[in-house]
């Protein structure tokens, strides 16, 4: 019983997890690091891995090979230790419809052993305390995602794991949750991991993103440094491509160049454009367009992970 | 933690018609009898000297059936809580030990057909006493028709709960329902080491003992089998 709270680096900590299902490969040499006080944005298309992995830190999976550390322990010696303070919604949320959301919950608290009055709290918190007594049966979609978050915030978890939270929920609805899991961590001290195959959703919340895709990790950091590379990128079309990357390059401007068109990545403030213009003013080489061109997020994420898939 | 989890099963059954079931079982069987007894009485003094034996023999011909029926619904039933909405996610991500999960299932089930044996006695006493048989109760036989098959069901409940538990199909189940039913029903051209023969109590050494002692020993051996795989496969 004894769990004694050491400072640990990761919060979660997967070296080479891989799921194998015969032949097919879920998840491959998954190396996932969350700190805490995290909230982690998983991203992935559908069918990408995540939730095979979400239900390997759960240990509702086992791993064919590579092991999970929550919390700085291995999830295979004390996972009963683990799961005690860990909270989890899995895909679509499960209940008893045959039972009131109070007794669902009531079911659950007999088992993680918290007070009686944390029932109503909960409920409170996910905005169900007018259903509190009505059969979950009658619940519309909303309302059972609702249910399946105050499951999962039942046992005041230090690690908190959402799959796709947002699911079935209104605009309104989304916009509580989003408010929600953002004050967790501050006010709670949780540490959140959340999956989502909607980068939007994500990066709203997220402090640290990882991106999965055909069970492989491709990305994982900070939602700023993903930013910065959503960051304009100034492409101009040359009559010279080659030689208008040398001179660029002779002038100290660092490019790329593919066919006629040159693209300016890392600098793009006006005066780097002007000087670039200039230096190519100066070779002769004709400039027959300047296009600047904006990438968001989502497309960064498409383009990440339909390159992969590529492969 | 065993005694939480049995409390959350009992929690969980409410409402679902697991107590409707374990009463309908017994006194329907014994209704039969009323049925029967009520229509010709007369002709069926004249079938036996023992009265009171030949009246249990006649309602534990149909305590198997009953049995092993009512273990086909309740374990699907059982199963079906979590299998609904796939709550397995849900409650194996709690603190839980998997065995202790399915030693709590089982342990619910189990306790519902005991006690519906429970009532079978009291029923098939209550009514045996409103016929004036004219002899003393035979207070021996009466419990082993009424707790023999019990035991003699396990290994049939062990089997159903493991194939309710692992089948992602919960066609699966129901099939292996139809069987035991089936089974149980031929139970009379069976031989001895059938398990569906065993809830009939009837055996080569005419000692119904055996039938429950089997019952008990080889029971637990398919339970242990059944929650051994449970725990080795991913939760569904």
């Amino acid at each position: 019983m004894g769990f004694e709270v050491i400072e640990v680096e990761y919060i979660v900590e997967t070296k080479n997890l891989t799921k194998k299902f015969g032949k097919d490969t879920a998840v491959e040499g998954l190396n996932m690091h969350i700190r805490r006080g995290e909230i982690y944005g998983f991203l992935g298309p559908n069918g990408a891995g995540k939730t095979t992995t979400i239900r390997m830190l759960l240990g509702l999976m086992k791993p064919t090979s590579g092991s999970v550390h929550i919390f700085g322990k291995d999830l295979n010696r004390d996972k009963l230790n683990i799961l005690r303070k860990v909270g989890s919604l899995v895909e679509n949320p499960s209940y008893y419809p045959h039972l009131t959301a109070y007794e669902n919950l009531e079911a659950m608290r007999k088992i993680v052993g918290c007070e009686k009055a944390r029932i109503h709290e909960v409920l409170e918190i996910v905005g169900l305390t007018n259903a509190t007594n009505k059969k979950v049966k009658g619940f519309s979609l909303g309302m059972r995602q609702r249910l399946g978050i105050a499951m999962a915030l039942l046992n005041r978890p230090e690690l908190l794991i959402l799959d796709e939270p947002t699911n079935g929920l209104d605009p309104s609805g989304i916009i509580e949750v989003r408010n929600l899991i953002k004050s967790l961590p501050h006010e709670y001290g949780m540490t959140v991991l959340i999956s989502s195959h909607l980068l939007s959703e994500i990066e709203q919340v997220a402090t640290t993103v990882g991106i999965v895709t055909k069970g492989k990790m491709i990305y994982q950091d900070s939602i700023e440094a993903l930013r910065r590379h959503s960051q304009h990128h100034i492409s101009f079309r040359v009559s010279h491509g080659e030689r208008a990357w040398r001179s660029l390059m002779a002038a100290g401007i660092k490019t790329q160049f593919e066919g006629d068109v040159v693209t300016l990545n890392d600098h793009t403030d006006d005066d780097t454009v002007a000087a670039a213009v200039r230096a190519l003013v100066r070779e002769q080489i004709s400039v027959y367009r300047i296009e600047e061109d904006k990438r968001s997020l989502e497309e960064i994420f498409l383009q990440m992970t339909t390159k992969e898939r590529a492969v | 933690m065993m005694g939480k989890l049995l409390r959350v099963e009992l929690m969980k059954i409410k409402r679902k018609g697991f107590w409707f079931l374990t009463f309908l079982g017994p006194i329907g069987v014994v209704a039969l009898q009323v049925v029967n007894y009520s229509v010709r009485w007369d002709y069926l003094k004249t079938l036996s000297d023992d009265d009171w034996l030949f009246y249990l023999q006649n309602v534990s011909g149909f305590t198997p059936l009953a049995l092993v029926l009512g273990i086909a619904i309740l374990t699907s039933f059982m199963a079906s809580i979590e299998n609904e909405t796939n709550a397995w996610k849900q409650l194996l991500a709690l603190p839980v030990r998997k065995t202790h999960v399915y030693l709590a299932k089982f342990t619910v089930l189990a306790g519902l057909l005991f006690l519906a044996s429970i009532l079978l006695c009291v029923a098939t006493l209550a009514y045996g006493l409103t016929l004036d048989f004219g002899s003393g109760v035979p207070v021996f036989e009466l419990l082993e028709y009424s707790f023999f098959p019990f035991f003699a069901s396990l290994p049939i409940l062990a089997l159903q709960l493991w194939v309710a538990m692992v089948s992602e199909n919960q066609g699966l189940p129901i099939t292996a329902g139809v069987l035991n039913v089936i089974l149980t029903y031929s139970a009379y051209s069976l031989p001895d080491w059938a398990i569906w023969k065993w809830t009939t109590l009837m055996n080569a050494w005419q000692e119904p003992l055996y039938n429950g002692l089997m019952g008990l020993a080889v029971g637990l051996v398919i339970y242990m089998v059944g929650m051994m795989d449970f725990v080795r496969r991913d939760v569904k």
